[in-house]
């Protein structure tokens, strides 16, 4: 009886794995909107932003994974240098092991002046079958997502390959992005 | 000379595996990877994606040498495949000291394209952790799971991988 009811969790847990990839947004389709609010209390809507600036980068970041705090000061750098060219980088944490008043704390300490927001019982990380932190997502303004992946190929190395500044330059640049899916390590998002 | 350098080029060859409990048996990229997985063909294998500051990683490791040290003798064999960064060696090594795995353990290899790396485990894989892949006897890929591990359902599938000759 107890084999049958391991069998049958086993079973279950894996055709709940399946859907949630079967879920993920491709690129080109259209992104799920969401709404949420900043750590500093405005609304945020990501079809509006969208609709306002020439892409947003939605960024599923954690305030304690090494991978994600690996990146901290590509993050800042990176959305400083793009708000000139129309470009909103927004971060949102979705971890329930990681509360606001920690996302406040970690942004100050490391200087992401970008908008954060919490992302409570992790519903947008779930529209987005977002597994990971640190994982990106480039909207543009009609809502549609144009790359999905990393910021850069290799975790140990932030000078490796520039992946999310390269898709971003040929979106921009209006030609299309060579790698719109890209892959890399992260810490699991804790779900609920 | 000629035997020193034919000693060399055997020692160079040969697999990284005879670590003693709690170290790390050799670094490995995509390529030594499949290697290891092509040695092991015969064993039903579990491989175990970790990273020391993963707690889920760290809640499982137990669970993997129970698992090891349970079905081992029938033909199980557990690996574990550290993803932490370099830097962080010391930190692996004093987690292996600890917990005295009963199942040999890898340092992802610095350097490279992660996505080579992810690809060459399953294509499925996002690159979350823990992340763990079963084969069976003949080296193909029975299951992947995606973060932590359903101890029961996986032992009942191992169990009957084992019995499947």
């Amino acid at each position: 009886m107890r084999a049958l009811r391991s069998g049958l969790l086993f079973a279950v847990f894996s055709a709940l794995a399946a859907t949630a990839i079967a879920q993920a947004p491709a690129i080109g389709a259209a992104a799920p909107d969401f709404q949420l609010t900043t750590l500093d209390g405005k609304a945020f809507s990501l079809s509006s932003a969208a609709k306002a600036h020439k892409a947003v980068v939605v960024m599923f970041i954690s305030t304690q994974c090494p991978y994600s705090n690996a990146y901290n000061d590509q993050m800042k750098d990176l959305a400083n240098a793009y708000a000139s060219k129309g470009v909103l980088f927004v971060g949102i944490n979705s971890n329930k092991t990681e509360d606001a008043a920690a996302a406040v704390a970690h942004a100050k300490a490391h200087g992401h002046t970008f908008p954060i927001m919490k992302d409570p019982n992790n519903k947008v990380a779930d529209l987005y079958d977002a597994r990971h932190t640190p994982e990106v997502y480039v909207v543009d303004p009609e809502g549609k997502l144009r790359y999905h992946g990393r910021i850069t190929a290799d975790h140990e190395d932030p000078a490796s390959s520039p992946d999310l500044k390269n898709a971003l330059d040929s979106y921009l640049a209006g030609k299309p992005v060579a790698r719109a899916e890209t892959k890399a390590f992260g810490c699991s998002i804790k779900r609920v | 000379m000629r035997r020193a350098i034919a000693l060399l080029i055997v020692l160079a060859a040969a697999p990284i595996r005879a670590a003693a409990p709690g170290e790390l048996a050799g670094e490995l990229d995509a390529a030594g990877l499949r290697q290891t997985l092509a040695r092991e063909k015969g064993r039903v294998v579990l491989l175990n994606f970790w990273a020391t500051w993963c707690v889920p990683c760290r809640e499982e490791f137990p669970e993997l040498s129970k698992l090891q040290r349970k079905h081992g003798p029938a033909g199980l064999r557990v690996i574990g495949v550290s993803t932490d960064f370099a830097k962080q060696k010391a930190a692996v090594r004093t987690f292996l000291s600890r917990q005295r795995p009963a199942f040999p353990n890898y340092r992802k290899k610095g350097g490279g394209d992660d996505q080579d790396f992810i690809e060459a485990v399953d294509s499925s894989w996002g690159g979350e952790l823990p992340f763990s892949v079963l084969y069976d006897r003949s080296g193909r890929k029975v299951r992947v799971f995606s973060g932590a591990l359903p101890v029961a359902g996986v032992e009942s599938e191992v169990r009957k991988l084992l019995e499947s000759r």
